[in-house]
C-alpha cells in the first residue's frame, strides 16, 4: 500500500492555519470565466425577478420614470447567494470567506464589461482586459415605465455627470452643438452605461456608474426627419437659423419661436405650403426663403431629446408625518417618563 | 459647389434646387469646322449625330432610393411627420419639364417647378395598377405630350379626382417641397453609405392621420400639367361648417370644397355649378414611380409622452390606496415564518431612493445570517435575506455554474495539497528554494536527489549484520572488561584469545591426486587406452540401438 506523501495531520494542520487554501493572488484563485460572468451579471441584477425590483406595481405606475441608487449590499448579498450553492462544509466556508474581498474587488471591475458581452460586441477575455481598473462608484439609474419604450424601442439613453446645457444663444455656430453627444468634452462627461435593457415592452431599465445631473432619452434616429409639432391644439414648425438651431424669443430666452401651419381647407391634413412659405417669408429673423432648401431647413423635425436634471437627493429630506407610518419605538423605550409611567402601570395592576 | 464644400459627418448642406447641365431627352450634334488659308475661307464638310440623355422616367428602379421616411413597412406614432423620399441622383427631379402653367406669386421660389410629387394616399383612397399601357394610364392628350413614346408599361395609382385635387401640390409647392441635400459619404447617420453623399428629397405636403395605414406615392407629373393647379387651394382659416351634401350623398363621398364655411368671419361660401358630381366621381390615374407603406399608430408622439412622465424618485408613491413606503424606502410586507404563522416584516429591494453604504460585514454564507431587526421599529428586516436565497435559486438553476463553482473550490483545494508535498520536498531534500508550484516538480526534485547520490554516500552500512555479533560480549574484549570489571582490553583478549594463540591444531588441506596430461597419440599408442575407447563407443551404440528399438 501507498503511503501517504503528507500526513492527515499535516494537512488538517495547514488547513487550519490557511483557511484561504490558496491566496488570493494565484492564478488557481481566479474565478472560472463562466461564474464570474454569471456574478456579474448577478450584480445588475439581470436575471432577477421583476417583483424584487418593484415589490409593488403601484410603485411604478404608468408613464412615470423612477429614478434611484443601487444598494450594493443588496447586490453583494446576490453574490453571496450564488457562491453559497454546493456550500457544503466549513471547508468551502473557509474558502468563501478568505476570497470574498477579491471576488468584490474583481467583480467591481467585471460588471463593467457585462453591457458589452450584452451587445455581443466581443469575447469576455478581450473586453475584460479593455475595461477600467478603478474601484467601483456608486450605482445609479431609472426604471421607465411608458408606451414610449414600446413604440420607440431603439431610443438613445445617456446619463452626464454635469449639467450639458443646449445651445439657445441664437446666432451663434453651433459647431460642434453643445449637447452633440459625439463631442468628445461631452463624451467625458458621459457615465459609464452599465444597463440598458427592455424588461418588458414597455418597461425600460437603466443603471450608470456614478451619480447623473443630467440624464437624457433621445428618439431614435432615423436619419433626418420633417414634421410639425403640435402645440396647444395648433400645428406649428419651429423657426430656426441657417445652421438649423432652434432661434429662441429674444425677450423670453426660453420661448422657442413658431410659426403656425396652414391647413389646406378639406380635412385631408394636408399643409398649405406656399401659405406657408409666405409666413416664413414675412418672419424676420430667420433666413431669406429662397426655395425647398430653405423650406426644408423649416420644417426639420429634429429627433426629441427629453432632458431629466438634477436628480434630487431625498436622504435628508423627510417627507413629513403622513408618509412616515414607523413610530420611532427605540427612542419612545428609553424615554424615561415613558418607562416611569409604565412603571406605575405595572405597579397598579400587580 | 466646389469639392472643398464637403460637410463634416452629422452635418449635411441643403440646396434648394440643381437642374442638369443638359436635360434627359433627344438631341442631335451639328460640328463645322471653320478654317482659313490666308483669309481664303476653306470649305470642308460639318458632321452630325443623335444622342439621347436619358434617365427614370415611367419607372424607378429601387437602387435609385436612397431612403425613406417614415420607413418601410414601419410602425409608430408618425402623426406630425412629413413623409419624404431620398433620390441618389441629385438632379433627378429637375431632369424633365413639367409643362404647368406659372404660379401667379410675384416672388416664386428659385429655379424650374420638378416634375415628381410625393403624395400620400391613405387605404381605402387608392387603387394600385400593375404594368399598364403608358396610354391607358395618361390618356391621349398626355401621351402625345410625352412625344407617345412606344411599348411603355409601367405601374399606376388610380383615385378620386377631388381627392387629387385636394392633395396634389400646386406648382409653386412642388418646387418648396423639393430641395438637394449633400451630407459627408461616411456619415452612416444620414444613410449616405454606398453613395456620394448627394441626394434629391422630395417631401409630400400631407400628414398621415392616427391610426391610419398609409402608402406613399412618388408621381411623375411630365406632361403633366392639367392636373397640377398654379396656385394652391384656399387654406382652412379654424372655421368649419359642413353643409349638407348635395343630391343626398354620404358626407365621405364629397369633395373638400363642398365644406363650406358659413356664418364666420373671414369665412367664405363656395358655389360649385350643379352637375360636379361627376367631377368628383371621375377617376384620375397617375404613373407610379415608387412606393412604399406605413403604419400610422400610436396617440401620442415621444416627445408628448416624454413630457407628460411622472418623474420621481424610487418609493414615491402618488396614490393614496398604495401602500404606505417607509422613508428608508422599506414597504411592509406579509411573510410565512416558519412554524406557518403569518409575519409582517419589511422588504426593500435594490433600488432605492437615497445612497447606501455598503454592508462591511460580508460575505454571509446564509440568508439566516442576513435578517435583520429594525432598531426603531422592531420589526424584522428581510431584503438582504430575500437577496440572497435569489442569488442562490438563480445559480442553483444554472447546471455549468454549479460545476464551475465546485471547479473553482477544487483548483483551489487541489493546489493546497500540492503547496502541501512542495513544502515537505523542502524540508526532507534540504533544497536551497522554495519550490515553484507551477513548475513541474519532477524535474526539480530527480535533479536534486541525483545531486545528493553524487555527493559520495558517508560510511558503508554493515552489509553482513557482523556489528550486532561484534556487541556480544563473548566476542568483544572491551564488553568482556566490562562486563567481568577486568583491568584492561589485553586481559580480556588474553581470555578471549588471540589469533594464533589457538588450543586447536590448525586445518590441513586434503592431498590431490595428480593425473598426468593425456594427448591423443599417447591413447593410439597404448593398447589398454584404446580397448577403453572402443568399449565407450560400442556401449553409445547400444544405447542408440536400444533407444530406436523403442520406437514403436
Amino acid at each position: 500500500m501507498r503511503i501517504a506523501t503528507i500526513l492527515p495531520r499535516e494537512a488538517l494542520r495547514q488547513r487550519m492555519v490557511k483557511p484561504y487554501q490558496v491566496g488570493a493572488t494565484e492564478p488557481e484563485a481566479k474565478l472560472p470565466p463562466y461564474l464570474e460572468s454569471f456574478l456579474a451579471h448577478l450584480r445588475l441584477l439581470v436575471g432577477v425577478p421583476f417583483e424584487y425590483l418593484v415589490p409593488d406595481p403601484r410603485l411604478l405606475p404608468t408613464e412615470s420614470i423612477r429614478f434611484f441608487y443601487l444598494d450594493r449590499s443588496w447586490t453583494d448579498r446576490l453574490v453571496d447567494g450564488a457562491i453559497a450553492v454546493g456550500k457544503i462544509g466549513t471547508r468551502e466556508q473557509a474558502h468563501h470567506q478568505a476570497h470574498a474581498p477579491a471576488v468584490t474587488q474583481q467583480l467591481d471591475i467585471t460588471e463593467r464589461v457585462v453591457r458589452p458581452l450584452q451587445r455581443r460586441l466581443g469575447s469576455f477575455g478581450s473586453l475584460k482586459s479593455g475595461a477600467r481598473r478603478d474601484s467601483g462608484d456608486i450605482v445609479t439609474g431609472f426604471l421607465l415605465r411608458s408606451a414610449a419604450v414600446a413604440g420607440w424601442p431603439h431610443m438613445d439613453v445617456r446619463a452626464y455627470r454635469k449639467i450639458i446645457p443646449e445651445l439657445r444663444e441664437p446666432g451663434q455656430p453651433p459647431n460642434p452643438p453643445a449637447a452633440d453627444p459625439n463631442d468628445a468634452k461631452v463624451r467625458a462627461q458621459q457615465l459609464l452605461t452599465l444597463r440598458l435593457e427592455r424588461l418588458a415592452p414597455a418597461v425600460l431599465f437603466a443603471l450608470f456608474e456614478g451619480v447623473p445631473e443630467l440624464v437624457v432619452l433621445e428618439e431614435p434616429h432615423h436619419g433626418v426627419q420633417f414634421g410639425v409639432r403640435e402645440i396647444n391644439g395648433r400645428l406649428r414648425v419651429s423657426q430656426r437659423d441657417s445652421h438649423g438651431s432652434q432661434l429662441f424669443s429674444p425677450s423670453h430666452p426660453d420661448s422657442p419661436l413658431t410659426v403656425e401651419v396652414p391647413v389646406r381647407r378639406g380635412g385631408k391634413n394636408v399643409i398649405g405650403v406656399a401659405q406657408l412659405y409666405k409666413k416664413l417669408q414675412q418672419e424676420p429673423s430667420i433666413p431669406p426663403q429662397t426655395g425647398g432648401g430653405s423650406f426644408a431647413l423649416q420644417v426639420l423635425n429634429p429627433p426629441w431629446r427629453q432632458r431629466f436634471e438634477g436628480t434630487e437627493d431625498h436622504s435628508e429630506v423627510l417627507e413629513g408625518a403622513r408618509s412616515r407610518v414607523f413610530v420611532n419605538v427605540a427612542v419612545q423605550v428609553a424615554d424615561q417618563t415613558v418607562q416611569n409611567s409604565f412603571l406605575r402601570l405595572i405597579a397598579i395592576h400587580r | 459647389m466646389s469639392d472643398e464644400l464637403k460637410p463634416n459627418v452629422g452635418e449635411m448642406y441643403l440646396y434648394d434646387v440643381m437642374t442638369p447641365p443638359l436635360p434627359a431627352g433627344s438631341y442631335r450634334l451639328d460640328a463645322s469646322t471653320a478654317v482659313t488659308i490666308g483669309a481664303d475661307p476653306q470649305d470642308l464638310s460639318g458632321g452630325s449625330g443623335y444622342f439621347d440623355v436619358v434617365g427614370p422616367r415611367f419607372t424607378l428602379p429601387a437602387s435609385e432610393v436612397g431612403g425613406v421616411f417614415p420607413p418601410h413597412n414601419g410602425r409608430g406614432s408618425f402623426s406630425h411627420s412629413i413623409p419624404h423620399i431620398a433620390l441618389k441622383r441629385r438632379t433627378l427631379p429637375w431632369e424633365r419639364p413639367l409643362n404647368g402653367k406659372a404660379p401667379s406669386n410675384p416672388d416664386p421660389p428659385t429655379g424650374p417647378p420638378p416634375w415628381m410629387a410625393l403624395l400620400l394616399l391613405e387605404e381605402g383612397e387608392y387603387q394600385l395598377l400593375e404594368s399598364r399601357p403608358l396610354q391607358e394610364v395618361v390618356g391621349n392628350e398626355a401621351f402625345q405630350r410625352l412625344d407617345s413614346p412606344q411599348g411603355v408599361r409601367c405601374n399606376a395609382v388610380e383615385l378620386d379626382a377631388g381627392l387629387l385635387d385636394d392633395i396634389l401640390p400646386s406648382v409653386e409647392e412642388l418646387q418648396l417641397l423639393t430641395h438637394v441635400r449633400q451630407v459627408n459619404p461616411e456619415d452612416r447617420e444620414l444613410s449616405a453609405v454606398d453613395s456620394d453623399g448627394w441626394f434629391a428629397v422630395v417631401m409630400s405636403n400631407r400628414m398621415p392621420r392616427p391610426d391610419a395605414e398609409c402608402r406613399v406615392c412618388l408621381v411623375p407629373l411630365e406632361g403633366r400639367g392639367d392636373p397640377v393647379k398654379p396656385d394652391p387651394p384656399p387654406v382652412d382659416t379654424g372655421f368649419r361648417l359642413d353643409i349638407i351634401a348635395p343630391f343626398g350623398e354620404p358626407e365621405e363621398g364629397l369633395a373638400s370644397s363642398e365644406r363650406a364655411l358659413l356664418g364666420a368671419p373671414g369665412g367664405e361660401m363656395i358655389l360649385r355649378p350643379m352637375g360636379h358630381a361627376s367631377f368628383f366621381l371621375r377617376k384620375e390615374r397617375l404613373v407610379l414611380l415608387y412606393s412604399w407603406k406605413f403604419f400610422n399608430e400610436g396617440f401620442a408622439s415621444f416627445r408628448e409622452l416624454m413630457q407628460r412622465l411622472d418623474v420621481a424618485m424610487m418609493g414615491t408613491v402618488r396614490d393614496d390606496a398604495a401602500p404606505k413606503v417607509a422613508d428608508t424606502g422599506h414597504l411592509p410586507v406579509k411573510l410565512q415564518n416558519r412554524d406557518g404563522a403569518e409575519e409582517h416584516v419589511l422588504y426593500r429591494g435594490p433600488l432605492v431612493p437615497f445612497p447606501l453604504s455598503r454592508d462591511p460585514l460580508g460575505p454571509y454564507h446564509s440568508a439566516d445570517q442576513a435578517r435583520r431587526v429594525n432598531a426603531e421599529t422592531g420589526a424584522e428586516d428581510v431584503s438582504y435575506a430575500a437577496a440572497f436565497e435569489t442569488g442562490r435559486l438563480l445559480a442553483a438553476a444554472d447546471g455549468r455554474l454549479g460545476q464551475e463553482l465546485l471547479r473553482w473550490r477544487q483548483d483551489a483545494y487541489r493546489h493546497s495539497v500540492r503547496a502541501d508535498e512542495a513544502a515537505l520536498i523542502v524540508r526532507n531534500l534540504s533544497l536551497p528554494q522554495a519550490l515553484d508550484l507551477h513548475a513541474p516538480l519532477v524535474p526539480v526534485v530527480a535533479t536534486r536527489t541525483m545531486d545528493r547520490v553524487l555527493e559520495g554516500s558517508g560510511p558503508r552500512a554493515d552489509s553482513y549484520g557482523l556489528r550486532p555479533i561484534d556487541k556480544v560480549p563473548g566476542l568483544n574484549p572491551a564488553e568482556l572488561r566490562q562486563a567481568w570489571n577486568l583491568s584492561s582490553d589485553d586481559a580480556a583478549a588474553a581470555i578471549l584469545g588471540k589469533p594464533g594463540d589457538s588450543v586447536t591444531p590448525a586445518v590441513e588441506a586434503p592431498a590431490v591426486t595428480g593425473r598426468a596430461p593425456t594427448t591423443i597419440d599417447q591413447v593410439a599408442s597404448t593398447a589398454p587406452l584404446l580397448d577403453h575407447l572402443d568399449r565407450a563407443r560400442d556401449r553409445v551404440l547400444t544405447n542408440v540401438r536400444v533407444r530406436l528399438e523403442e520406437k514403436p
